[in-house]
C-alpha cells in the first residue's frame, strides 16, 4: 500500500485489489468507532450509458436510488439485524455521482466489514420487492417535496440546465420511480457494480496493511466484467433555460436563490484548485467575516441562513447563493453589486491570508469526523482530485487567483434565480 | 474517557478531560433555569444578541475575523429545552493549539474571546439597541419559520397540545408574542441575573484542559449563585386526546404523544431506554420493520423517550389518508412491547446498539460533553462505564414493566384538508 501523509500526523494507505478496488485506510489512533464505506462510482446521473460493442442504453431517472433501497433486501433475514448483531449500525445514500454503503461498529468491525462487501455485491431482486419499494420512495419523495430548500433548489437546477441530468432529483419522480422494472434495476447493477468502479475507505484504529489483507482474502470472487462503461451526458448548451422563476410553497417567508452555471472544464489538481479557489471566493459574499454579509444583514435583506456554495465536479459545475428574505427583488439587487464590486478587483490580499488560516484549521479539525472524511476521500477519489494535495493548493493560491475565479465564473448572463412565496395558509 | 470536577465557585462546576486524542479543544457552558414562559422568549434571544457583538468585538465581523485568525475557532451559543428546565448554553471549539504555531498564545486568546463573546456583549448597561431590536424581529420569523420543517412543526405542534397546561408545552424558544414584547432592559437584566446566579457547568476536552481551566477560572468571577430549581410536573394522563392542523402538504406527518412516567433518576430508566429501542429507535425496530418494510406506509418512522419529564413520542411521515391504518399498526407495536412479544435477538440487537452508540460518545467531544446535561439537570452525573452496565443488565421483564407504565396521551396529525386532497398522480 502506498503511504500519503497528511498534516496533523496522520497518513491514508491506499491500495488496489486484482479485480481494480481501491482500498483506503485512513488509520486513527486510540477511537473506538470504526467506519466503513463502500461506495459505487455511480448517482442519478448515470441513466444514459453504454457498454462497449453495444447499444446505448437510457434507464428511467431514480434506478442509483432504486437500487441503493433494494440491496438492503437479502433472501433470508435484513442486512440491518447483521449488523445490529454486531452492535453497528448501517445505512446508505445516494448523490449525483456516487452511491455509497456504510456502516459503523465498535465490536465485530472485521465481521461487519466482510458482510458490507458481500452484501453490496449481491442482488436479490423479486417482482414482488420491487414494486413495494416503489410505495417507501414515493414517501420519500413526497417528503422532499414539502421542503422548502430542496423544492427552490431542483426550481433553479431545472432553469440553469436544460439537458444534464443534474437538473433531476437524485430520486427520479415519483412517475419515473413507477415505470422503474425489474429488468432494468439489474441492467445497472451490473453494469456500475464492478469492483473496478468502486471504492471501499475504512477509518479507524485499524492496521492499514491487515485491513487491505482481509479485503482481498474475503471479496466475493466473480467473473468481473471489467469493462469500462461509457457516461452519455448530453450535450449541454451554454445558456440557461429561465432567467427567473417563482414558485410557491405553506412556508412562512419567501426564499431567493441565485444559481450560475459553469462548464466543467478542469480535471485533477487543477480542479481541486477551482474548488478551493471559489470557497474562498464565497466567504467574501456570504462569510460572518464578510464586509457584504454585514452590509445585506444590516439592511435586512438576508438572516443567518445567508450562505454560498460552488459545487464543481468533472460533469458539471455551478455556484448557489440562498436566503431567506423578505424582499428578494432588492436582496437580488444588492447582491448583484456586491459581486460585481469583487469582481472588479475588491479582492484584498490580507482577508485572503485570513480565510487560510481558517482553512487550514477546518482541514485539521475535520479529521475528526469520520464520516465528513471517509466521504471526501471517496468522493475525491472518484473525481480524480488529490485529497491530501489539499493544503498544499491552498498555500499556493493568492488574492488574484481568488479574484479570477470569481471574474470568470460568475457569469451574469449564465444565471438564474429562484424564488419560494409562502401560500396563504390556516393552521 | 473521564471528567474530573471542580467547584470554581457559587454555582460553578467544572468538569475536564484532558486528552489528546481529538485535534480540537472543546468547551461547553450551560446555564440552566426553569421553563417559563417569559424566561423562554427572553433566554432565546440572548445566543442572537451575542453574535452580534461583545464589548471588544462590537459586529458580527469582528468576531468572525477574531475566530479566523484563531484557525476557525468555533463560538456558538443556543437554548436547549431538557424537561421542564430551560439550558442557555455556550460552546467554543478551536483546533488544538498543540497543532498550532504559538500554541501557548493562542490558548489564551481563543479562550479569552470565548468568555468575551459569551458574557461581555456589546452595549451600555444593555443591549445595543438597534441590534436587540433586529434581532428580536429575526426571533419572531425563526418562530413563524417552524412551519418550514413540517416533520419538526408536527413534534412541535403535538408538544405543545399534550402538555398545554404544563410548563413542557412552551417551545424553547418561547411564543411570538412574548417575544414582540421583550424589553432591552428587561432581558438584559434576566442574562445577566443567569451569568451571576444561576446553576453553571462548563466542560472542556483537549490536550491542554488543564491549562485552559486555568486561563477560564481567571475570567469568571463575580457569581453570586444560590437559585434553587424545580423538578419536572408528572401529570397523569385522561381519555387520550386527537387533534388535526391542515396545510397545503404533498405528505402527512402522524406524531403520537405518549407519557412513560419513567424519568431519568428512576430505576427502570434503562429498560425505558431499551423499550423504545426495542419499539422505534433503530432500522432492526418493531416500528421500521411494520410500518415501512411490511405495509410500506412511510419512508421514515420512529420513536424517541424524552427521558427529563417522561414521554415517548412516536413519528411518521404518512400518505394522509393512511392514517387509521398506521395508527392501528403502530399501537399493535406498541402493544407488542408491552406484552413482553419480544424476540431474545431483538432484545440483545437493541441493547448492543444502545451499548455501541453510548460507548461511541468517547470518540466525538461533543457527544462527550453532551450526554451530560440530562445528569446536570437531575444533578446526577453517570459515567458512560456505569450506562453501559445498567443497560446491559436489562432484562425481558424489566422492559416489559417499563413500558406497560407507558400510556397513549395525545395523537396529532398534519395533512391536507380533505376537501382539498394531495393529487396522488404525476407530480
Amino acid at each position: 500500500m502506498e503511504q500519503i501523509r497528511l498534516p496533523g500526523g496522520e497518513s491514508i494507505y491506499s491500495g488496489y485489489l486484482d479485480n481494480g478496488l481501491a482500498v483506503l485506510v485512513l488509520p486513527k489512533k486510540q477511537f473506538l468507532r470504526t467506519y466503513a464505506m463502500l461506495s459505487v462510482n455511480y448517482g442519478s446521473l448515470d441513466y444514459k450509458f453504454q457498454l462497449p460493442g453495444e447499444e446505448a442504453v437510457e434507464v428511467p431517472p431514480g434506478i442509483a436510488h432504486f437500487l441503493e433501497h433494494k440491496l438492503f433486501e437479502e433472501e433470508e433475514g435484513s442486512v440491518f439485524d447483521r449488523f445490529a448483531s454486531w452492535g453497528g449500525s448501517v445505512n446508505a445514500y445516494t448523490s449525483y455521482s456516487q452511491t455509497s454503503y456504510l456502516f459503523t461498529t465498535i465490536e465485530h468491525w472485521q465481521e461487519s466489514l466482510v458482510y458490507l462487501l458481500e452484501f453490496v455485491n449481491r442482488l436479490h431482486l423479486t417482482e414482488e420487492n420491487v414494486e413495494k419499494e416503489k410505495g417507501i420512495i414515493e414517501q420519500e419523495l413526497r417528503m422532499y417535496a414539502d421542503h422548502p430548500d430542496h423544492r427552490i433548489h431542483s426550481t433553479l437546477l431545472e432553469n440553469l440546465y436544460h439537458e444534464h441530468p443534474v437538473r433531476l432529483d437524485i430520486g427520479g419522480t415519483v412517475e419515473s420511480v413507477r415505470r422503474i422494472t425489474l429488468a432494468e434495476l439489474e441492467r445497472c447493477y451490473y453494469t456500475f457494480y464492478q469492483p473496478g468502479n468502486m471504492a471501499l475507505v475504512v477509518v479507524g484504529d485499524v492496521d492499514p496493511r491487515a485491513t487491505f489483507e482481509l479485503v482481498r482474502r474475503s471479496y466475493p470472487d466473480r467473473a468481473w466484467s471489467g469493462q469500462k462503461v461509457e457516461r452519455l451526458d448530453p450535450e449541454e448548451p451554454s445558456g440557461i433555460v429561465k432567467p427567473w422563476a417563482e414558485e410557491q410553497l405553506a412556508i412562512s417567508r419567501p426564499r431567493y436563490m441565485l444559481g450560475f452555471k459553469h462548464d466543467p472544464i478542469w480535471q485533477g489538481e487543477e480542479l481541486l484548485r477551482v474548488q478551493i479557489a471559489m470557497a474562498l471566493g464565497l466567504r467574501l459574499i456570504a462569510g460572518r467575516s464578510s464586509a457584504a454579509f454585514a452590509q445585506l444583514y444590516e439592511a435586512q435583506l438576508v438572516d443567518d441562513s445567508f450562505s454560498a456554495s460552488f459545487r464543481g465536479h468533472p460533469r458539471f459545475a455551478h455556484t448557489v447563493f440562498s436566503s431567506e428574505t423578505d424582499n428578494p427583488e432588492a436582496l437580488h439587487e444588492r447582491l448583484a453589486e456586491i459581486i460585481k464590486q469583487l469582481q472588479a478587483g475588491g479582492v484584498e490580499q490580507a482577508e485572503i491570508e485570513r480565510l487560510k488560516k481558517s482553512f487550514y484549521g477546518m482541514f485539521l479539525g475535520a479529521l475528526d469526523s469520520f464520516e465528513y472524511t471517509a466521504n471526501r476521500i471517496t468522493a475525491q477519489y472518484f473525481e480524480g482530485t488529490p485529497y491530501h494535495r489539499y493544503l498544499e493548493v491552498l498555500q499556493q493560491l493568492s488574492h488574484q487567483d481568488v479574484q479570477a475565479a470569481l471574474a470568470d465564473l460568475l457569469d451574469w448572463e449564465r444565471s438564474s434565480v429562484s424564488i419560494l412565496r409562502p401560500v396563504n395558509h390556516h393552521g | 474517557m473521564k471528567f474530573t470536577q471542580h467547584q470554581l465557585g457559587p454555582g460553578v462546576r467544572l468538569h475536564l478531560c484532558a486528552t489528546d486524542k481529538f485535534k480540537t479543544l472543546t468547551c461547553k457552558a450551560f446555564i440552566q433555569q426553569d421553563l417559563q414562559p417569559w424566561e423562554a422568549a427572553s433566554t432565546a434571544l440572548v445566543p442572537l444578541l451575542l453574535r452580534r457583538g461583545s464589548q471588544k468585538l462590537p459586529t458580527t465581523l469582528d468576531i468572525a475575523r477574531e475566530l479566523e485568525e484563531l484557525y476557525a475557532a468555533d463560538f456558538g451559543s443556543d437554548v436547549l429545552k431538557i424537561g421542564e428546565r430551560q439550558i442557555l448554553e455556550f460552546h467554543f471549539q478551536m483546533v488544538d493549539p498543540a497543532h498550532l504555531p504559538q500554541s501557548g498564545k493562542l490558548l489564551r486568546r481563543g479562550l479569552e474571546a470565548f468568555w468575551e463573546i459569551a458574557s461581555s456583549p456589546y452595549g451600555d448597561g444593555s443591549f445595543h439597541e438597534p441590534y436587540f431590536e433586529q434581532e428580536k424581529h429575526i426571533l419572531a420569523q425563526e418562530l413563524e419559520g417552524l412551519v418550514n420543517d413540517k416533520r419538526t412543526y408536527a413534534l412541535v405542534r403535538c408538544t405543545a397540545l399534550m402538555c398545554a397546561q404544563e410548563p413542557f408545552g412552551i417551545y424553547k424558544y418561547g411564543d411570538v408574542e412574548t417575544v414582540r414584547s421583550l424589553a432591552n432592559s428587561d432581558v438584559y437584566g434576566h442574562y445577566q441575573k443567569l451569568l451571576g446566579s444561576y446553576p453553571l457547568d462548563i466542560f472542556v476536552v483537549g490536550s491542554q484542559a488543564e491549562q485552559a481551566a486555568e486561563v477560564l477560572s481567571g475570567l469568571i468571577s463575580g457569581r453570586a449563585g444560590g437559585i434553587e430549581l424545580r423538578g419536572p410536573q408528572q401529570v397523569a394522563v385522561d381519555e387520550p386526546r386527537f387533534f388535526e392542523d391542515n396545510l397545503d402538504v404533498q405528505q402527512a406527518v402522524l406524531v403520537m404523544g405518549y407519557r412513560t412516567g419513567i424519568t431519568y433518576p428512576d430505576a427502570d430508566y434503562y429498560a425505558l431506554l431499551v423499550g423504545n429501542g426495542i419499539l422505534g429507535g433503530f432500522a432492526h425496530s418493531k416500528l421500521f420493520v411494520n410500518v415501512r418494510e411490511r405495509a410500506h406506509l412511510a419512508y421514515y418512522v420512529s420513536s424517541a423517550i424524552e427521558g427529563s419529564k417522561g414521554l415517548l413520542t412516536i413519528s411518521a411521515g404518512i400518505s394522509g389518508e393512511k392514517q387509521e391504518q398506521a395508527v392501528q399498526i403502530i399501537q399493535e407495536q406498541v402493544r407488542e412491547v408491552q406484552e413482553g412479544q419480544i424476540s431474545p435477538q431483538e432484545l440483545e440487537q437493541t441493547k448492543l446498539g444502545l451499548i455501541r452508540s453510548m460507548n461511541s460518545m468517547n470518540d466525538n467531544p461533543s457527544g462527550l460533553i453532551d450526554r451530560n446535561i440530562i445528569g446536570i439537570v437531575h444533578d446526577q452525573l453517570r459515567s458512560i462505564e456505569d450506562v453501559v452496565a445498567a443497560i446491559a443488565a436489562v432484562s425481558r421483564d424489566d422492559v416489559v414493566r417499563a413500558m406497560q407504565k407507558v400510556q397513549l396521551d395525545t395523537t396529532y396529525i398534519l395533512r391536507s384538508s380533505p376537501q382539498k386532497g394531495v393529487g396522488h398522480g404525476t407530480n
